[in-house]
Order: structure tokens, then sequence, then C-alpha cells
């Protein structure tokens, strides 16, 4: 009798604890996850005495597989939930709720050195499917173009793909980097080099930012939304958050969350 | 819609995602939502047609063939064949529409014969026989795949198309049987004119019908109204892999073969292309009348290893198996232009029309010489006149079909005429009837009777036996009854 209350009293002991952890597990886009929200959740750590958090930026993909999983409380997004994703989300019950905690301007960038000064929405395009393959096609000074991408477990991937290539299939032999870093470093180290990345992430050195269309990304163009790579980001949760979720996620939206947003290089929502 | 209320500031960008996520939810539990389709895919179709069918054949034994006294499995003077079955038709395919203008396409069948898709129900063996069986057992339920294609639309008014695809060429039912699903590349170009003459003020209206040597329509450029013309030319090549050679070059020598009764020859080594050239135009006047006309030029190239043997068709003077024994696919010595025809108007709220097909073989001496029968050159014209009434369109719709066809020995390639017409056979004349009613959008009923004579009677019937055993077939009876779901 002695050791079933010995065991009763231990799970109950670890359930309190679990319940009590303030530990926040996010999962998901690198584009947020790889800047923007470990610094947020600095920020909230130093309100929220005790909390930790578990942040995995492994692309917008993961994020959304975790709400759908149950092994996130947060996921972060930088593209929309796709229709098999809410199906399956359903099937098991969870409800994929979408959250706009920032916008982005997925920024064409090249080589700091390149003598491309500006492009077309229809040279991006021809760029990235492989139409075109030398820099003397588009206004360069000649060179076979080194396309770099996000790998296909990224919401960048996939919202590029439907904002700049009409759904279009990326060059065959465009290279897939796992961030937004590593392809802002690859971009400045190769003067034929081509990529995107987030806003946030255009100030690497070595490389530049191509107008499109004559428009530059920036917090108003893609306010007003005349920067024509435009998107929401997102925490997805799984219904309305509550506890620590909820607590964080109001957070981001605040004032305070929103200075740190456009500090790092998004557009705010408000 | 979401964007606009946005941009209005109706709603805000998180309502607006709200709604989209909740569209996106109900979208992924429906039937639809759950299909995955690739990004290339544009659009797609799904279609297909389940028929069920009784068919009736008949054919009978000429009166002059000299074969033995009438016993079982021997044909007698005048002896009627005929066969009755049950059947049914599965066709199943999907058209899709590509990014970049591409497209493609592929529909299964129930059948690998070329002209037919049909199964014969209890046509299998019993379970006791070598290979199994049983009643009801699925020997003969086999799926094919009947078309396969791909083809480009990126450039104005042209379609390229390749693999084994829908017939490309306009045509009818005694050219090509409309189950044959030709292999190789198409080419078509169509360009739609559009001319308005007259209108306005009656002056001016009678101006513009003398422009047009009184071809307009009087009464409606009395009225005022412009008389439109929309002419649509087409042209339509065509050149399909008829029968591919194996190997082209074969191991040691090429062997040789007496097959045509020419003397030793080498067997050839040649794929064998049909090429048809088409050239067509047609013309849309005002109140539902058009015409149509399409002049093709067919010729074929090479010698494959199949049809390669020269065309006999048989010959009445043998016995009925010696008669077809003798070669009844051969394509040499044929050149064949065709030109099928159609006019059509409306009678109050009846679609009318004329139809018709002419085909002259402009190698039919050679093609009769190599048959045995030096003097028969004239059997080279095949031709086809009919009258419809009526369309079936949607549901309570009705149409009926009436016409005369006449087929020469040496006309037409024997392996691609409507095998349901006189058997796919040649050398025969009759007449066809086909009455419709669509029980509803998506079901036809429908009765089909052919009654055919034999042309020439000092010549067979040319042409694989489809469902009659009997060369020549002096004549020939088809009746079926058909229960068609189209979806």
């Amino acid at each position: 009798m002695k050791t079933k209350y010995l065991a009763l009293s231990i799970i109950l002991a670890a359930s309190v604890s679990s319940v009590h952890a303030d530990r926040l597990v996010i999962k998901g886009s690198d584009t947020l996850g790889a800047k923007l929200v470990p610094q947020l959740a600095e920020q909230f750590k130093s309100q929220h005495p005790g909390t930790t958090f578990d942040i995995a930026a492994e692309g917008s993909t993961t994020g959304i597989a975790a709400i759908i999983d149950g092994t996130a409380e947060i996921g972060m997004s930088s593209r929309r939930a796709k229709s098999s994703e809410v199906g399956a989300a359903t099937a098991k019950g969870r409800n994929m709720k979408p959250t706009i905690v920032a916008y982005d301007g997925i920024a064409v960038i090249v080589n700091a050195k390149s003598p491309v000064k500006s492009l077309t929405k229809k040279q991006v395009e021809q760029i990235f499917t492989g139409d075109v393959t030398d820099w003397s096609a588009v206004g360069g000074s000649g060179g076979k173009i080194s396309i770099y991408t996000r790998n296909t477990s990224s919401g960048t991937y996939s919202d590029f793909k439907e904002l700049a290539m009409k759904k279009r299939d990326y060059a065959g032999s465009s290279q897939k980097m796992a961030g937004n870093e590593q392809i802002a470093a690859e971009v400045g180290r190769n003067p034929n080099g081509v990529g995107y990345v987030g806003m946030a992430y255009t100030k690497a050195s070595g490389l530049k930012v191509v107008p499109i269309d004559g428009v530059t990304p920036s917090v108003k163009t893609v306010q007003d939304h005349s920067y024509s790579y435009w998107r929401p980001t997102f925490y997805y949760t799984n219904g309305e958050p509550g506890g620590l979720a909820k607590q964080f996620l109001d957070f981001t939206v605040s004032s305070t969350g929103q200075k740190i947003v456009t500090r790092v290089g998004f557009v705010p929502v408000k | 819609m979401l964007d606009l209320l946005v941009r209005k500031k109706i709603i805000t960008d998180q309502e607006a995602e709200e709604v989209r996520a909740e569209l996106t939810k109900e979208a992924a539990t429906t039937s639809a939502g759950k299909w995955k389709l690739s990004t290339p895919i544009t659009e797609l179709e799904l279609y297909g047609d389940i028929r069920l069918r009784y068919q009736y054949n008949g054919g009978r034994t000429a009166g002059d063939t000299p074969v033995a006294a009438p016993g079982a499995g021997v044909a007698g003077l005048h002896d009627w064949q005929e066969r009755e079955r049950e059947r049914y038709r599965l066709r199943l395919g999907l058209r899709g529409i590509l990014a970049d203008d591409w497209f493609f396409g592929v529909r299964l069948e129930t059948n690998a014969s070329d002209r037919s898709s049909n199964v014969t129900f209890g046509d299998d063996t019993s379970s006791s026989s070598a290979g199994g069986g049983g009643p009801f057992a699925k020997g003969s339920d086999g799926v094919d795949v009947g078309q396969a294609y791909l083809g480009y639309k990126g450039f104005k008014d042209i379609t390229l198309t390749g693999g084994k695809m829908p017939n490309p060429l306009v045509t009818t039912l005694m050219v090509w049987d409309p189950d044959i699903n030709p292999e190789g590349l198409a080419e078509q170009w169509k360009h739609t004119f559009n001319f308005t003459f007259g209108g306005g003020r009656a002056e001016s209206s009678a101006q513009g019908y003398s422009k047009e040597g009184g071809k307009g329509v009087v009464a409606t450029q009395a009225e005022g109204e412009p008389f439109k013309l929309k002419i649509d030319v087409f042209a339509n090549f065509a050149q399909f892999v008829y029968d591919d050679a194996n190997p082209e070059n074969p191991l040691g020598a090429r062997g040789t073969t007496t097959a045509n009764g020419v003397g030793t020859q080498l067997i050839p080594n040649t794929d064998a292309f049909l090429l048809a050239w088409q050239v067509g135009a047609r013309f849309t006047f005002p109140k539902n009348i058009y015409a149509q006309i399409a002049p093709t030029l067919y010729n074929y190239t090479g010698n494959g290893d199949t049809f390669n043997v020269h065309f006999q068709g048989g010959d009445p003077l043998l016995t009925n198996s010696a008669s077809l024994a003798q070669n009844q696919t051969g394509i040499n010595s044929l050149l064949v232009f065709d030109m099928p025809w159609e006019i059509g108007w409306k009678l109050g709220e009846i679609p009318m029309r004329l139809f018709g097909d002419f085909a002259v073989n402009l190698e039919a001496d050679d093609r009769a010489a190599a048959a045995g029968h030096p003097g028969k050159g004239d059997q080279r014209y095949a031709y086809q006149i009919g009258a419809g009434l009526g369309q079936l369109k949607v549901k309570h719709d009705w149409q009926i079909d009436v016409w005369y066809q006449h087929s020469d020995q040496y006309a037409l390639d024997p392996n691609l005429v409507d095998d349901d017409i006189f058997d796919g056979r040649l050398n025969m004349h009759g007449i066809g009837v086909r009455a419709g009613y669509a029980l509803s959008d998506a079901v036809i009923l429908s009765l089909s009777y052919n009654y055919g004579w034999r042309v020439d009677h000092g010549l067979g019937t040319g042409g694989m036996p489809i469902a009659i055993g009997i060369n020549p077939l002096d004549q020939y009876q088809w009746f079926v009854a058909d229960l068609n779901v189209r979806f």
C-alpha cells in the first residue's frame, strides 16, 4: 500500500511540475525563428522570470506539423497552412488558428558587385525557373547565374514560388539552403549569385537588394502592398491559445513586441 | 474578395486571415479538397462513359459460293450465321491542362481491340477448363490504355499532339472507326475569320448583299440586321506510326519471304506510317446554318512487319475458309483522297443536317492487280450520304440519323473502317439507321440498325471478320440497343 501511495505521489508531483514549468515550445519558420522570435523571447523572459523557451526554427512546414501533432504550442510560419495540412489537422481534431504577427517582404538579393540594378517580375520568374541562365539576358555583364533558394520545408520557398514564379518549379540547378542566413552568405560570396531572403536578412555583408519593377522592399512598400513579394507571417495555434502561449502571442502583437518586430527588420502589424 | 475587403479597410488583415483559414478548413473537408493535384496541373477533367448493349450480328453466305453441303461448321448456300451478345463498355479518362500551354490526356478502356471497348458478358471459360474461369470470371474484363497523349498549344492557332490520341482528323464512319485512337504525331491549325456585311439602313444592306454576289440571306438584310459570317479554316496533318518493324536490322543477312506471291523478296524492315493531309473550312451563317468540308489525302509509307503482304480480300470462287484465309489487312497501293462534308440548319428549334463522304483510292488499279483481280481497278470509290434530325445534348433531346453507304473493295483501308457497319468489310453497300433519346442529361438510350449487301459479286468482302466468319459476306445486318451513361 505504501508503495502505491509513493507512486501516486510521484505522478502527481510530476503533473504539477509540468503544469507550472512555464516552458513554451515553439517550432517552425526559420524566417521568424532565427532572429525575431528569440529576441521576443528574451524580452518576454525579462518580464516573466522563470519562463523558458524551446525554439526550433527548421521551416514553416515543421511548425504547422508540430501543431497538427501537438508537439508545440506555437507553430511559426511564413506561409499559410495548406489545404492538406488543415485537412490533416481537422482529422486529428485540431483547429489551425493563424495569427498575423508581422509582415515581411521577400527580397531578391544579388552580390554587391553585380551590375544588375533592377529586375522585372518576369525576369525574376525567368531566373528562378531557369528560363534564363546567364546574367547577360537580364541586364548583367555575363556569367552563369547561381541560384540559391530555401529548402522545401520552408514557407519562404513555397511563398516565393507562388508570388514570383507562377507556381512553376525552381530551376534544376538551384541550390537549396537551410536558412535565410545561409542564402545571404552564399550570395555575398558569389558574384554570380542570386537568391531571396526575408527583409530581416538583407543587412548581411556583400549583397544588395534588387528593386522589383522599380520597388524596393521596405516598411512602407510592404504595408501599402506596392512591393509585389510581400506576405504576412503567422503564429499558428490549436484554436484559441491559452496560458503561456496566449501571453507570448499577446506580447508579440503588443506595442513592445511590434517594436522588436521593427527593430529586427520585419514590418509591424500595427 | 477578402483582399478587396482589406484594401477597402472594411476588415483587418487578421480578420481576413481568420476567414481564409475557416474557408480552407471547410474546403479541406470536402471531397474536392481531399484531392491533391500536382502544381503544374491547372485544370483536370475526369470523364468517361459506361454502356450496356444488346448486340445482334447476322451474315449470309453467297448463293454462288462453291462450298460443301451444309453441315456443322460448314457454310452452305445462303446460310446465315448469327450472334447475339450482351455487352458492356467502360471508358474512363483524364484530360489535363498544364502550365505553359501544355496538355495531356489518358483514357482507360475495357478491351484491347483497336475498334472496340466492349466486353461480352458470360464469355469466360468454365471453371473446369484449362486456365480456370467460372461463369463470372474476369478473364475478358481487362483494362487497357486507350489514349495516352501530350501536346502543346503555345503557338497561336496551333495544337501539336503526340502519343496515342483521339483522332485529330475530321472524318466519318466510312473511313475511320471512332473507337480507333491513332498513334503518332498530329499538327492542327485552326483560325477563325469573322465577317459582317451590311446592317443599318436598307440601302447599305442591299449594297452589302450585292457585294456578296447574292450569297446572303435577303430577309435578314431587309431588316437592317448585319449579315454575319464566321469561317473556321483548319488544317490537320498527321504522321501515324501504323506498324513498327522489328528488328530494323536483324542479326546476319535479312530473311526472305514469298508471302506476296511475286517470287522471293527480302523481308521488309522499315516501319509503316500513315500520313494524312487535311485542309478544310466550316462556314457558320446566321440562323444556325453551317457547312463544313474537309478534303483529305491519305497515303502510306514503309512496310512494317504485319501489314506488308498484299491485300487480297477474299474470293467467291474459293471455299469460305479459303476465302477468309486470304490476306485481309494489307495496306499496299493505298493513296486515298477523302472528302467528308456536312451541312446543318435548324427547322424551328429542331437541328437538321445532311452529311456525307466521298473517297477514291488513286492507286486502286495496282491494289486490284496485286489482289489477283487486275480488271477490277474500277472498284475504287466509297461514298456515304445521310440525313440527321435532332441532337442529343440534354434530357429529353432526341436524334435520328439515316444514311446510305457504299464502299468498293479497293477504295479504303479495311483496317480503319467502322466495324459496326458491315462487320468492318469492304465491297459492301447498305443503309444505317440510328435513333437516340436522352433519358437524362447523362443517359442516352439508342437503337441502331444496319443492313448491307455485297457490291461486286465477282469479289470477296475484304477486311478482317469482326463478328461474322463469312467471306464473301453476301448480306449482313447488325442491331444494337444501347444504354449509355456519360459522365
